[in-house]
């Protein structure tokens, strides 16, 4: 019996004397979680602990029901396994063809017809398909980005960690690959970080915002938003008593503060003004000597 | 519209494409005007899997070709799978062959022009090149995409493995050109501390960076024969057994390191 979930227990990492990640509990079923936190909070560190790419210095990690730190079952888990970096290069003068080709030649597609046949589908999947034979360091950022992600999705794998998979791509092509992304995660577990808030409200059932390697908040989406209901107002100035305000496009000043509100001008919450609140206001917040990758 | 109609042999080269040019636009011009004759064409033809075809198209155009190296490989015996993910790395790519080889050749002629010197100079080259591109086959900066393929159910080891034995490989041939224009055994001398070298930095890319580990080993070997020449030793001390043994002992000891600590290479990530 395959266990369909990912358990993390007490999981830490270390890198020297930085702390990454610390007391990590959590529990992953088939659907897409999204990952928020600043830079440096830890999201690509627990993505790479997700991934196999790097062993915990504390706890236990069990990807369907498999332990990575046994040979044979990180095999098993690798096979059923799809992992888009954050920072992936490509070889030079590869295709995109060529390149997923390569990797797929990695997940043990051996026979070339098979092989070729899942190469095109998932390029397909990203809307690559007509570019297979274009050399990749001609294409944009973009399209690098998808090249990156239909490696990820060779062989359709029960498991999906993407850090940051939508960076670049633009936002029809961010509406494609949400909807494919939501079909995959109909069967397979989808974690995926991302600075998008408004790609974790559209595609994500739960959010995990991650602060200085320990999770700050774990459970559905709307609940996070709802926490922010009654602090967002807008003002004709920037409000004082507000936590963060900045001026949108039609002049008027967006507030977001920590106590709610009645003598003002109440808008409906986003994700984004839930986040803000749950950071203490300072999106660009940086803790000080906690830097993880 | 004539009485003529193509006959049966015909048709079916025509089908088949087994016709010649002329015999093929003849057909084809009376097929423009023949109904009775398209037909038969299309009852011919309707075997053929277009699906198939289409795929076959597109394979001529997606498919990357192998490279000549791919293509040694797979003379060689490897299977095409494992030819092509050893002939990816950089290191085995036009650019860095051309270096390597040239580098090579330039301490080949200095030995084979240049005396004792010249001798010293090949001795101090020759030997650091394999560990060199062995390290920049694997090391994550040479090897962009690193990080998938150290998450995937290939083995790294086997995929370093292959990589370290192609190198190894191609240093055979090249030995055996330098035999040609290197006087006497020291055109052969440096396989063994090449052998070494390139075991070492295997070892010790379970702790840092292959391309950090090979440098390293490259200035050590460099300040070595730099203090032996400086003594005005002579070269045949390298070329004595006892040193040559000494370092097929260096190799045997890095490679059960490295064996040892397997595992470790997983830690290998993109240098920041």
């Amino acid at each position: 019996m395959v266990t369909a979930s990912i358990i993390l227990r007490e999981v830490g990492r270390r890198f020297g004397a930085t702390r990454a990640l610390a007391g990590i509990d959590l529990e992953l079923k088939p659907g897409v979680t999204g990952l928020l936190g600043p830079n440096g909070a830890g999201k690509t560190t627990l993505l790479r602990l997700l991934a196999t790419a790097l062993p915990p210095t504390q706890g236990q990690v069990s990807v369907l029901g498999l332990d990575p730190d046994m040979p044979a079952e990180r095999t098993d888990i690798r096979r059923q396994l799809g992992y888009l970096p954050q920072e992936l290069g490509f070889p030079r003068g590869f295709t995109a063809f060529a390149f997923v080709d390569y990797i797929a030649l990695l997940k043990e597609w051996t026979e070339p017809a098979a092989r070729h046949a899942e190469v095109r589908r998932v390029l397909d999947l990203v809307g690559l398909s007509d570019l297979g034979p274009k050399r990749i360091r001609a294409m944009s950022g973009g399209q690098r980005r998808r090249v990156a992600l239909a490696q990820a999705l060779l062989g359709s794998p029960p498991v999906l960690i993407l850090d940051e998979p939508t960076t670049g791509v633009d936002p029809e092509q961010r509406v494609t690959l949400r909807t494919m992304l939501a079909e995959i995660a109909r069967t397979s577990i989808v974690v995926l970080s991302t600075h998008q808030t408004e790609d974790v409200a559209a595609l994500c059932e739960r959010v995990i915002v991650l602060d200085r390697g320990r999770v700050r908040y774990d459970g559905p989406v709307t609940d996070l938003t709802g926490q922010a209901a009654g602090r967002v107002w807008l003002a004709d100035e920037p409000d004082p008593a507000a936590k963060v305000s900045w001026r949108t496009g039609t002049g008027r000043y967006r507030n977001v503060g920590t106590h709610v509100r009645d003598d003002v001008e109440h808008v409906e919450p986003s994700l984004e003004d839930a986040y803000l609140l749950l950071r203490g206001g300072s999106p660009e917040h940086e803790p000080a000597g906690e830097v993880a990758s | 519209m004539t009485g003529w109609h193509l006959d049966d042999d015909a048709l079916r080269r025509y089908v088949e494409r087994t016709d010649s040019l002329a015999e093929g636009t003849s057909a084809e011009q009376h097929l423009l005007s023949c109904e009775q004759c398209r037909g038969r064409v299309t009852a011919a033809v309707d075997v053929i899997d277009f699906a198939a075809v289409w795929d076959r198209t597109r394979d001529a155009v997606e498919v990357p070709r192998p490279s000549v190296f791919e293509r040694l490989l797979r003379v060689a015996g490897l299977p095409a799978h494992e030819a092509r993910l050893v002939a990816v790395a950089s290191a085995f790519r036009g650019v860095w062959l051309t270096g390597v080889v040239a580098v090579l050749a330039f301490a080949a002629l200095a030995a084979a022009i240049g005396h004792t010197r010249g001798m010293w100079l090949f001795l101090a080259v020759a030997p650091i090149v394999p560990c060199l591109v062995v390290a920049s086959s694997y090391d994550p900066r040479m090897d962009p995409a690193l990080e998938p393929e150290l998450v995937t159910p290939y083995p790294a080891l086997r995929l370093i493995l292959l990589r370290t034995i192609a190198v190894l490989a191609l240093a055979l041939p090249a030995m055996l050109l330098f035999g040609l224009v290197v006087p006497g055994e020291a055109a052969f001398a440096w396989l063994l501390p090449a052998v070494g070298f390139v075991t070492v930095v295997l070892a010790a890319s379970t702790w840092v960076s292959p391309l950090r580990a090979a440098i390293a080993v490259s200035l050590a070997w460099l300040a070595t024969v730099w203090l032996l020449a400086a003594r005005s030793s002579s070269p045949e001390s390298v070329l004595q057994a006892r040193a040559q043994a000494a370092f097929l002992a260096l190799a045997a000891a890095s490679f059960s390191i490295f064996l040892l600590r397997r595992r470790w290479l997983r830690q290998l990530r993109p240098w920041r």
